[in-house]
């Protein structure tokens, strides 16, 4: 197989996460479906509307987010912000990615030492 | 006319639970909204905007999923294995004893040919296709009710690794199974001519089925002979031995149940009880255990095969 078929699988698997934590950071600032999509594209996160909306509400579910209607403007819209648990959720993930980063790192100059 | 938005935020909602429908409506309704304007900001056209955007919304049955948490399958990969496994177990050691034991019923009946034929034919797919539909069901069932999934998850141990070892038979039950046929054979022979006096089986069979059993049970002993050199169980030994098994049986309980089977003439069984009785009772005695014991061979051979074939 060439690269390019299997470039795109691995990608994804890679990013696969990356917008649950990107997700619960922007929302410890209150924010709802469409703003948090601009925040997340404008920031290199490449995310579909079809796949966000539906993981709001499970992170909601999952007692990460809570939900608020914010009727004071024209258009009602559904506001998101992390909650205690989430953020708990988020410095365990954070670190991960850290600690990942790290390895990865340090695994890239070991054998590029050796080479 | 409803609007392009109407129509696909209803199409979405449609796959959604009841409860959370309002509200994923409100939202859905207002992400979309949102995008549009931002569209209609960028200098696009109204139209086009809500085209653009709900087509990068895609497929409103895949967001209702998303929405309502549904896996878009049948039965995931941990469920697969054991679906599998179970599913090629009841077609290819269940349903041929199922339809086996109804072919069985329709001879004891003295059906046609052709009505044996049918019944094996149509039961097979009846059988079959129930089978499959009504397990993979339950497996979808299951993949849906976590609990239950959890508890199927099968923990694996080195003790389940296959061990190769080569299953010769041994020679004690080679010996049996070559002593058995000729005693039947001998007896069959002695009964007739041994004895003298009216032979207790009709011998109006001479004529054919006698003989044709005779080579049968021949062809039994042949069979144990085989296998034994062989040293292998595999399908083919558990196909020729269900064939042997069948050829040898049906026509038994055929001869048994429609009055072909004693003779006539012989009236010693009067000396027991009433004859008609006697013979009755002896008539269901042998089907039985030529039932019993030709589904339990098929089924011992069949079972040693799959798990030879398993490497168990």
């Amino acid at each position: 197989m060439t690269m390019e078929a299997t470039l795109p699988g691995h990608l994804q698997e890679l990013r696969r996460g990356t917008v649950v934590v990107a997700s619960l950071m922007v929302l410890r600032e209150p924010g709802y479906g469409y703003s948090l999509l601009e925040t997340l594209s404008a920031a290199g996160f490449e995310v579909e509307a079809n796949t966000l909306y539906p993981l709001l509400r499970r992170l909601e579910a999952q007692g990460l987010l809570t939900s608020e209607w914010n009727t004071d403007e024209a258009r009602p819209r559904k506001f998101y912000r992390t909650t205690e648990a989430g953020n708990a959720v988020t410095d365990v993930l954070v670190t991960e990615w850290a600690r990942l980063n790290k390895a990865i790192t340090d695994l890239d100059t070991t054998t590029g030492s050796r080479k | 006319m409803t609007s392009l938005v109407d129509r696909y935020v209803h199409t979405a909602l449609r796959r959604v639970p009841e409860q959370q429908r309002a509200d994923i409506d409100r939202e859905l309704r207002a992400s979309i909204a949102d995008a549009v304007d931002a569209r209609v900001d960028a200098g696009e056209d109204r139209d086009a905007a809500v085209t653009a955007t709900l087509t990068e919304l895609g497929d409103p049955d895949k967001l209702a999923d998303g929405y309502a948490g549904r896996s878009g399958y049948l039965i995931g990969p941990e469920l697969y294995a054991p679906w599998r496994r179970l599913v090629t177990t009841l077609l290819t050691v269940v349903l041929p004893i199922v339809v086996v034991a109804l072919v069985i019923l329709d001879v004891v009946d003295d059906s046609s040919i052709g009505d044996v034929i049918g019944t094996a034919v149509s039961s097979t797919l009846n059988i079959g296709v129930n089978m499959v539909f009504w397990t993979t069901l339950v497996f979808v069932i299951v993949e849906r009710t976590g609990t239950v999934k959890d508890k199927l998850k099968v923990s694996w141990s080195l003790d389940d690794l296959p061990r190769y070892e080569p299953s010769r038979v041994p020679i004690a039950q080679l010996a049996a199974g070559l002593v058995w046929p000729a005693l039947l054979i001998a007896a069959l022979l002695w009964q007739q001519f041994g004895i003298g006096e009216t032979p207790v089986l009709n011998p109006a069979n001479w004529s054919f089925w006698w003989p044709c059993l005779i080579v049968l049970l021949a062809l039994q002993g042949a069979y144990q002979v085989w296998v034994w050199r062989r040293a292998a169980w595999d399908r083919t030994v558990t196909a020729v031995n269900t064939v042997l098994e069948l050829a040898f049986a049906v026509p038994l309980i055929w001869l048994l149940n429609s009055d072909r089977f004693f003779n006539p003439a012989f009236h010693s069984f009067a000396k027991v009880g009433s004859e008609s009785d006697v013979e009755h009772w002896l008539t269901l005695l042998i089907t039985v255990v030529v039932l019993v014991g030709t589904a339990k061979d098929i089924y011992d051979t069949a079972r040693r095969g799959e798990r030879a074939r398993r490497g168990l």
